[in-house]
């Protein structure tokens, strides 16, 4: 009786899993396919059907038409900057709230909890015209100033990963004559780079798949964005499907092998971040 | 004496940029956001005229199509709603150590960080009423093709299931982290005392994940009220304003309109939405522990 319980149970998981598989698979699947087919073939076949040969003149028309290079360098900057930015600030301001006390501290982290239930979408309208009023409409620094200023998960996480730093450490640096700053260097900063990569490589996620605030803030050609650059190649192909294929194809790509490469960082820090808010 | 003064800087100054930024970029516009709703500002002359509770009003008796957005809202915050269980049962499932759940989980995770504008694509075409591959699957079985995206009374679905392929994912995986931390000596001893898989699931692991449930619940409210990407690249609110959202209208009265008075004062309410749903679904879940 018990055995075959478990028997049943596993065969249940494994259906489970295949049923997952093909889901996620599926769709991404059929796209691959359509991106290295020609129209008349698409038109033709069935679309789970393997194209007939590796036809790319699909990707040398995204190249060619979608500006893809031109977003790549574009997205690349943003996540560069604000990575970097982002780092030290969210770092620093973890380390002062979890090794320091003082007058307005309960305030202080009032405030970051508000910017995590303020819904950014709609708050957008108010910011426009801020970023505005700063000159950085249409220009590559206002998704790096509202990137790196308002992600308030991070301090979170930084801070529990300081918190799990014994605090003797601190201490004993302090009796040697280190200062407050030559802490958070050599030892704070030291012990949360597993914390720093698995933010970074979230945060690069991020950034690369962003649509809305590059969208709004720089409608400009020339500071297309990967996304962005899609959505205008996309406009101008709208029902050539194995060319759109292309597009979405070379769009996910990097974030796929980001993911591919560290998905373990990726999972522990989604978690991290929802799990012990 | 020193010590204090050193340690007085150095709080001021890790703490001044990110002070500013926030200040700036959250609570400035928070609170601008406030005021701009009780104007009429168009968002570029200088001048705005304070017009009271207008907007509001506006809102709550003369903009069916603030309504019509919302329903919409509601049918993304019902479905992914109604997915929880299975979320929470595949979840458990995954939890099993089993060979390959590992890697199970990385597939089961992939959606979330693909681009959400490149899924929007691929989806519309798998939609398309022109070689889509779903009308394509159907045609097999003899079914004749539907208009996923052109059909009024379908499309807010098929965008939820774009949506749901995108975040259920997610989901999953936050749940079977707070499973994974359930200590695996209750579900022996359960196990040896000879319940089953269903009972294991219902008796020992819904309670012991109210957390993170808790979370995930407060997820789809700010998820399900915000959805923009998914119906503005597929459907762009269409056809007619059928899959329009609530932010997809608010920012287009802001932005194609230049009514930003009038989209102030619909953030605000979208604002206070998030957070009385949210403060409803924590009471229920409270009473239900009780």
């Amino acid at each position: 009786m018990k055995l075959k319980n478990i028997k049943i149970s596993t065969i249940l998981i494994y259906l489970t899993f295949i049923v997952i598989a093909v889901i996620v698979f599926g769709p991404l699947l059929i796209t691959f396919f359509a991106a290295f087919k020609t129209s008349l073939e698409y038109a033709k076949d069935f679309s789970w059907k393997l194209p007939s040969g590796l036809y790319l003149d699909n990707f040398v028309t995204v190249f060619k038409e979608g500006k893809m290079v031109l977003g790549f360098k574009n997205s690349m900057i943003l996540v560069i900057f604000t990575i970097l930015i982002n780092t030290v600030l969210a770092s620093m301001v973890a380390y002062i709230l979890a090794r320091f006390e003082f007058k307005f501290k309960k305030l202080f982290m009032f405030v970051f909890l508000l910017g995590m239930l303020v819904p950014s979408f709609v708050t957008e309208i108010a910011r426009f015209g801020l970023i505005k009023s700063f000159g950085a409409y249409n220009t590559i620094a206002a998704p790096i100033i509202i990137y790196a200023g308002t992600d308030l998960m991070q301090i979170y996480i930084y801070r529990q990963f300081i918190n799990a730093i014994p605090i003797s450490l601190d201490q004993s640096a302090r009796m040697d004559g280190c200062s407050y700053f030559g802490i958070y260097r050599r030892i704070i900063m030291p012990n949360i780079i597993p914390a720093i990569a698995t933010l970074a490589i979230l945060k690069m996620v991020e950034i690369i798949n962003d649509m809305y605030i590059p969208y709004l803030y720089m409608p400009a050609e020339r500071l297309r964005t990967l996304t962005t650059a899609l959505m205008s190649f996309a406009g101008s192909k709208s029902g050539i499907f194995v060319e759109l294929s292309a597009g979405v194809v070379l769009v996910m790509l990097p974030t796929l092998l980001i993911y591919l490469f560290f998905s373990k960082y990726i999972l522990k820090g989604v978690v991290a971040g929802a799990v012990k808010e | 004496m020193k010590d204090y003064a050193e340690k007085r800087l150095l709080i001021i100054l890790f703490l001044v940029i990110p002070s500013i930024l926030l200040s700036l970029f959250v609570v400035y516009p928070t609170i601008r956001l406030l005021q701009l709703s009780f104007t009429n500002w168009n968002g570029l002359s200088n001048n705005m005229d304070f017009i009271g509770l207008k907007n509001y009003i506006k809102i709550f008796t003369d903009s069916p199509k603030v309504w019509l957005s919302l329903k919409n809202n509601g049918i993304y915050f019902t479905v992914h709603l109604l997915a929880i269980p299975l979320e929470i049962f595949i979840a458990f499932l995954l939890s099993s150590k089993i060979r390959g759940s590992r890697f199970f989980e990385t597939v089961t995770f992939l959606p979330y960080i693909v681009n959400g504008v490149a899924i929007s694509y691929m989806f519309s075409m798998l939609y398309s009423t022109q070689g889509g591959t779903i009308n394509q699957i159907l045609s097999v079985f003899n079914i004749p093709a539907v208009k996923w995206l052109s059909d009024p009374n379908l499309v807010n679905f098929s965008l939820t299931g774009v949506t749901l392929w995108r975040f259920c994912g997610m989901h999953i995986i936050l749940f079977l982290a707070a499973i994974k931390s359930v200590p695996g000596d209750i579900l022996e001893a359960a196990e040896i005392d000879g319940a089953s898989l269903f009972q294991q699931y219902i008796r020992i692991i819904l309670p012991n994940i109210r957390l993170v449930v808790e979370i995930v619940l407060f997820l789809n409210v700010r998820g399900a009220l915000q959805v923009f990407d998914v119906p503005f690249v597929m459907t762009g609110g269409g056809p007619g304003h059928a899959s329009s959202t609530f932010t997809l209208h608010t920012i287009e009265t802001a932005f194609t309109f230049n009514h930003f008075g009038l989209a102030s004062a619909m953030a605000t309410v979208l604002m206070l939405l998030i957070i009385m749903i949210s403060y409803v679904q924590q009471l229920l879940m409270g009473g239900k522990e009780q």
